[in-house]
């Protein structure tokens, strides 16, 4: 296990630097003078281009500027965005939760709606339920995630009324940014008007979050129900029917249990889409998270925001896809050996 | 009982693709799917021919002209005009061209590519082939649309960019599954005696693996179409894909948003049609999926 462990590690730190060196290189590849796109200055003055090109080692070779633009990136030193001029870790750290916020919110309901209509699906894989589920599915994983924002916002918004399309909470409310995510947010606060202000928040979390859920539920039920129809011909749910369990039995000690390990490892590869789907939905529903910010960014040839939204959003997919197989790992031996 | 009969099953002395076809049509939903593309595919390739106006030509009379189905509709705009008066059906058509079009063609060229790395990185072995895979894992890990979305970033928007961009962003699944696939057919027994007869790398290439990976190379071509239809749709939405005049499905949804009020259906019925196409997909994808399981239990 310690050996795995350590492999897994040396993976990332392998996967790390190759990203770094992807980012980097990033610099030279977009148009625009290098030491620009580095610093993210507009004007670089005749005073300040010497000390800024000694700083950023442009006189020397590829290695030394690349080792230390790692040194800007660990001591949190990192460049101006083109369009605010704002140092660009501050204005990031500031949009993160809103986007977490909502992935999270979509990851959960694609495991607690996803898993067990999955799990329903897969008991009479041929009754018209299953086939009703299965139907429902594959409409679902390909509807075009903007289309359905926009039949959504086209119902619930423009016809009805009932919920708003952009932001994520009324401007009448203010709440302070503690901890970026907007619930807890609305707790800490110290407002009387609490419960009419998370009551605004949810009705604003409501739609970006079942769109941003529709494909990672639907990918979820046909994944649980794949793999417990799979596992539901192995030979040892034979053998615990034939032992005289019954079905509830069978279901929850046996089945249940193998056939929900991949769906562990299904969270990582889940979860990068999520970021994708999420940077589209924060654009329909003008969600201030980091995924529309990157889409201005490109929008505004913004590049050092477009190199270091990259580098965060890639950390972060990484990062979760790793943690969800070594968790996958410690809950299934089997794993292990390879 | 005396009969003799050489196959247990009459049926097993098809030809695989006959076998794959039989189970195939038992399912109408994927049949439904298979002809839903098929219409698809003689829409991308006809569409200029077949469409009833010229989709640039900006008519400025008719503004905004509601659907035919509406009391101030005309019948030969059956969905009516957007802002400029272009005819909206025909726009319809030929954006078939551009996003689904457009898909198959970034995956056939995926495809390729896929093949000639993943070939290479299957049949090599030892510290080249580990290094390979940790690159492919990392390039996995990021998913298709946000690898497409930075390489658009750094070509700059356009179609011609996009394309290349989504071939880029689908290339590491293709080398993945198909370095897998041909790994796992090297492990065979039949490979090892077809080289114990002095087959040579080609011909083991050419006369077993790939015949025995064909179904698993459309299985993951069909996945990958649907991802490529989404993503130029939603690049095109984006305002990052296909610029403005062109009639490309997502970029029509894009330029029409700010008329969602007056004119939804603008909105509706090219979303509707990247819904069907993606749907079509999906439902072959599905289909040759559980015919080819169906046939391999057999």
């Amino acid at each position: 296990m310690i050996l795995y462990l350590l492999r897994r590690m040396f993976l990332l730190a392998f996967v790390f630097i190759a990203l770094s060196i992807f980012a980097f290189s990033l610099g030279y590849l977009f148009p625009g003078e290098p030491l620009q796109n580095f610093t993210g200055l507009r004007h670089i003055s005749a005073e300040q281009l010497p000390l800024l090109q000694q700083e950023y080692r442009m006189e020397q070779g590829y290695i030394a500027q690349y080792l230390a633009y790692l040194g800007r990136i660990f001591s949190g030193n990192w460049a101006l965005s083109f369009s605010s001029q704002q140092p660009l870790l501050q204005e990031m750290q500031m949009l993160m939760p809103a986007t977490l916020e909502l992935a999270s919110y979509a990851l959960l309901i694609s495991f607690f709606i996803g898993i067990p209509i999955g799990i329903i699906a897969a008991i009479k894989p041929e009754g018209t339920l299953s086939k009703l589920i299965s139907a429902v599915a594959v409409a679902g994983y390909s509807i075009p995630v903007f289309w359905w924002a926009l039949l959504l916002i086209m119902l619930f918004s423009l016809a009805l009324g009932w919920l708003p399309t952009a932001g994520r909470i009324g401007v009448l409310y203010e709440i302070n940014h503690v901890t970026g995510f907007m619930l807890p947010d609305i707790l800490l606060s110290g407002t009387a008007h609490r419960q009419e202000a998370m009551l605004n928040a949810l009705r604003h979390l409501l739609l970006p979050t079942i769109v941003l859920a529709t494909f990672p539920t639907t990918v979820m039920i046909r994944f649980t129900r794949d793999a417990m129809l799979d596992v539901w011909e192995q030979s040892y749910i034979k053998t615990a029917r034939a032992k005289g369990l019954n079905r509830g039995q069978v279901l929850y000690r046996h089945a249940l249990r193998n056939a929900l390990l991949p769906v562990i490892r299904q969270i990582g590869l889940q979860f990068s889409t999520l970021i994708t789907l999420a940077m589209i939905t924060e654009v329909i529903f003008s969600w201030p998270g980091i995924g529309r910010w990157l889409i201005d960014s490109i929008y505004q040839r913004n590049y050092p925001a477009i190199q270091a939204g990259l580098l965060v959003i890639s950390t972060l997919v990484i990062t979760v896809n790793m943690l969800t197989e070594i968790l996958h790992t410690v809950f299934n031996p089997l794993a292990r050996k390879r | 009982m005396a009969k003799f009969r050489l196959l247990p099953d009459e049926q097993l002395a098809r030809s695989p693709v006959r076998q794959l076809w039989r189970e195939f049509s038992r399912h109408h939903s994927a049949v439904a799917g298979l002809l839903l593309f098929i219409i698809f595919f003689l829409l991308a390739l006809m569409s200029p021919l077949i469409s009833p106006h010229d989709p640039y030509l900006q008519n400025d009379t008719l503004l905004l002209l509601p659907p035919s189905w509406s009391e101030q509709g005309l019948v030969q705009y059956p969905f009516g005009t957007d802002d400029l008066g272009r005819d909206l059906f025909s726009r319809l058509l030929v954006g078939a061209r551009y996003t689904f079009g457009i898909a198959i063609i970034t995956v056939l060229g995926a495809l390729i590519m896929g093949l000639l790395l993943g070939t290479l990185a299957g049949m090599s072995k030892g510290v080249k082939s580990s290094i390979f895979n940790h690159v492919l894992d990392l390039a996995l890990t990021i998913p298709s649309l946000l690898l497409a979305i930075i390489i658009v970033a750094i070509l700059g928007p356009g179609l011609q960019n996009t394309t290349w961009a989504i071939m880029l962003a689908l290339l590491p699944q293709f080398v993945h599954g198909i370095r897998n696939a041909i790994a796992e057919q090297l492990n065979q027994d039949y490979v090892v005696a077809y080289r114990l007869d002095g087959a040579n790398n080609w011909q083991v290439f050419s006369r077993i693996i790939m015949p025995n990976i064909w179904e698993r190379l459309t299985l993951m071509a069909t996945m990958a179409l649907s991802t490529a239809t989404l993503d130029i749709a939603a690049l095109g939405f984006l305002g990052l894909g296909a610029q403005a005049p062109s009639a490309e499905w997502g970029a029509i949804i894009g330029d029409s948003l700010d008329l969602i009020y007056i004119a939804p259906v603008s909105v509706a019925v090219p979303g509707l049609l990247i819904f069907m196409a993606v749907l079509s997909v999906n439902l072959v994808g599905d289909g040759l999926r559980n015919a080819a399981k169906k046939r391999r239990e057999n």
